[in-house]
């Protein structure tokens, strides 16, 4: 990731705004990359339509990745209104290796994450293309599908970050736990397998093992439970698929630093070819009192639907 | 923990420096327990049991309390424990105090003015704030009685002192105890020894019970450890019981 910007938590609002402002101008972009309404455009003397002769021509689209870009767009993601960083807020340390502390996403939650760190629609494979768009017309249809978080099950590493909840990174010298909000998210990373063994059976959260790369920790997951969704849509990974995400701090002289988490996705089942997406997370020690987090009472609820009137997905 | 008195001297440095910039205390100097109160560490309750037996005699009950409490052994007769337990029946974080009570290991971390109590028992967490300012609750997430209330907390010296309010009612105080929205658990945190916590709980509730009664239970210190997912629900539908030993 080349990009840096600076976060603030003053930038919050102007996020909301410009993202406000963005759908508010999306009819006239869209319009505008269509031509003038009503006519032909007019060309200049000796002007031919389309691209010179040579240009490189715009990326063309598979089979599978056809079917993706015909869904609906996924709804637009809010940021959640949440109090500022207090002025005299404790500063993360700064050893780069030292990523504890509580952090929340600063972005608008991705509702589907069809579109890579680069702006390339993800390589789908058909099978994947066909399982993202079951899930997508099913929540068009009014029916989706259940899905781990409809079930109080922990729903995956990706999902459990994207929430725009808090979760503390808590470090020892050989494992990292990661502590959510939500779900009752733990999310365990062993520094060294060896001295503090991983849960031999499969865990809903994967099997996650780091290391520190300079100052990025590497975190591999995999061995997962059951197959996951990455986001709200479900964008799928299968049970075999990996996932490795580079988390780092990203700071910049007077502005406070934030946590950069870079996930590659990996799984030939339902990709063609890793592909990686980037989220970044504001520095919050005033969140670290969370909200709690109690599913269970009401899907237990007997008064209520037990699933909430979703329903159960086909299996492939 | 190892990574604890790195904190510790990180957090002690950095104090230094921001006094001596003339800055503002950090919210975490401000609640760092005194030398020696370092509960942090993997604890597991060391004589497993699903009663809070008060330190002397019974349960002061009222006649409401009581009448509450025979009304739900019934029900446990009954088996109709959705009536009266929702945390046997549909897994709910069992509350303060009755969180103490579970069988299985818990973690402590005390960071950035939090005690957390990560509990290796359907993954529940349990926090005492004692140095974090309080925030604007711009979600109305405060407006709901919860599971564990809102627990403040202090050091008096080598013991952390939490007062937990603002429970819900669907919690017990055990496995039949019950109580009301008034409830207020106070409880001092304190190491017995550097492999021995203890945990003296004193519950309060005028609706329930006549006057405040007192409870001790005390925990031994474990190997560290990842702890395996411990997913209730799963336990549930497999027919089984929502503790596990």
């Amino acid at each position: 990731m080349t990009t840096r910007f600076p976060f603030s938590t003053t930038m919050r609002r102007p996020i909301a705004a410009a993202t406000a402002l963005m759908l508010a101008v999306t009819p006239a972009l869209v319009q505008a990359q269509q031509g003038p309404p009503g006519g032909q455009m007019q060309l200049p003397p000796g002007a031919s339509g389309g691209p010179p002769p040579g240009a490189p021509t715009g990326p063309v689209l598979t089979d599978a990745q056809k079917i993706v870009a015909d869904l609906p767009p996924p709804g637009p993601g809010l940021i959640p209104p949440r109090p500022p960083l207090p002025a005299d807020a404790v500063m993360p340390t700064a050893d780069p290796r030292d990523l504890q502390g509580t952090w929340v996403n600063n972005q608008p939650l991705q509702f589907r994450s069809q579109r890579d760190m680069y702006g390339a629609l993800a390589p789908y494979t058909m099978a994947g293309a066909k399982v993202l768009s079951r899930r997508v017309m099913s929540l068009k249809a009014g029916k989706p599908f259940i899905n781990a978080s409809a079930i109080c099950r922990p729903p995956g590493p990706q999902w459990q970050r994207d929430l725009n909840f808090p979760f503390s990174i808590i470090q020892d010298k050989d494992h990292v736990e990661v502590l959510f909000e939500e779900y009752h998210g733990r999310w365990y990373i062993s520094l060294d397998p060896q001295g503090v063994p991983l849960p031999t059976q499969k865990q809903y959260m994967g099997r996650s093992i780091g290391h520190w790369d300079g100052g990025t920790l590497v975190v591999e997951t995999t061995d997962f439970r059951q197959a996951i969704w990455l986001d709200v849509d479900g964008t799928p990974l299968s049970a075999n698929g990996k996932l490795i995400q580079r988390m780092r701090k990203v700071s910049d002289v007077g502005r406070v630093p934030f946590l950069e988490v870079v996930t590659t996705i990996i799984d030939p089942t339902y990709y063609t070819a890793p592909w990686t997406i980037v989220r970044t997370f504001g520095w919050a020690p005033h969140q670290a009192v969370f909200a709690e987090y109690n599913c269970e009472e009401q899907v237990g609820d007997p008064s209520v639907s037990a699933d909430a009137g979703l329903v159960p997905e086909p299996r492939d | 923990m190892a990574i604890d008195h790195r904190m510790t001297r990180r957090i002690a440095r950095a104090s230094l420096v921001g006094t001596m910039l003339g800055l503002a205390s950090m919210a975490c100097g401000q609640s760092a327990p005194p030398m020696g109160a370092n509960l942090e560490g993997v604890w597991k309750i060391a004589a497993p049991t699903t009663v809070l037996k008060p330190i002397a005699g019974a349960v002061p009950f009222t006649a409401e309390g009581r009448k509450a409490y025979e009304a739900n052994k019934t029900l446990r007769v009954q088996r109709k424990f959705d009536d009266y337990d929702i945390t046997l029946s549909r897994c709910s974080n069992p509350g303060v105090p009755r969180l103490a009570l579970t069988p299985m290991r818990f973690k402590i971390w005390n960071r950035q003015g939090v005690v957390t109590f990560d509990y290796e028992w359907n993954r529940a967490l349990r926090q005492i704030n004692v140095g974090v300012p309080p925030q604007p609750d711009l979600m109305g997430q405060g407006l709901v009685p919860t599971m564990t209330g809102k627990s403040k907390g202090h050091w008096e010296g080598d013991t952390l002192v939490s007062v937990m309010q603002g429970g819900s009612d669907r919690t017990l105080i055990d496995d039949l105890v019950p109580h009301g929205y008034d409830l207020k658990v106070t409880e001092r945190y304190r190491l017995v020894d550097a492999n021995t916590l203890e945990d003296r709980i004193t519950v309060e509730d005028p609706a329930f019970f006549t006057q405040p009664w007192t409870s001790v239970v005390t925990y031994k210190r474990q190997p560290d450890a990842i702890f395996a997912e411990d997913v209730c629900l799963d336990r549930i539908a497999a027919k089984q019981p929502a503790f596990s030993k």
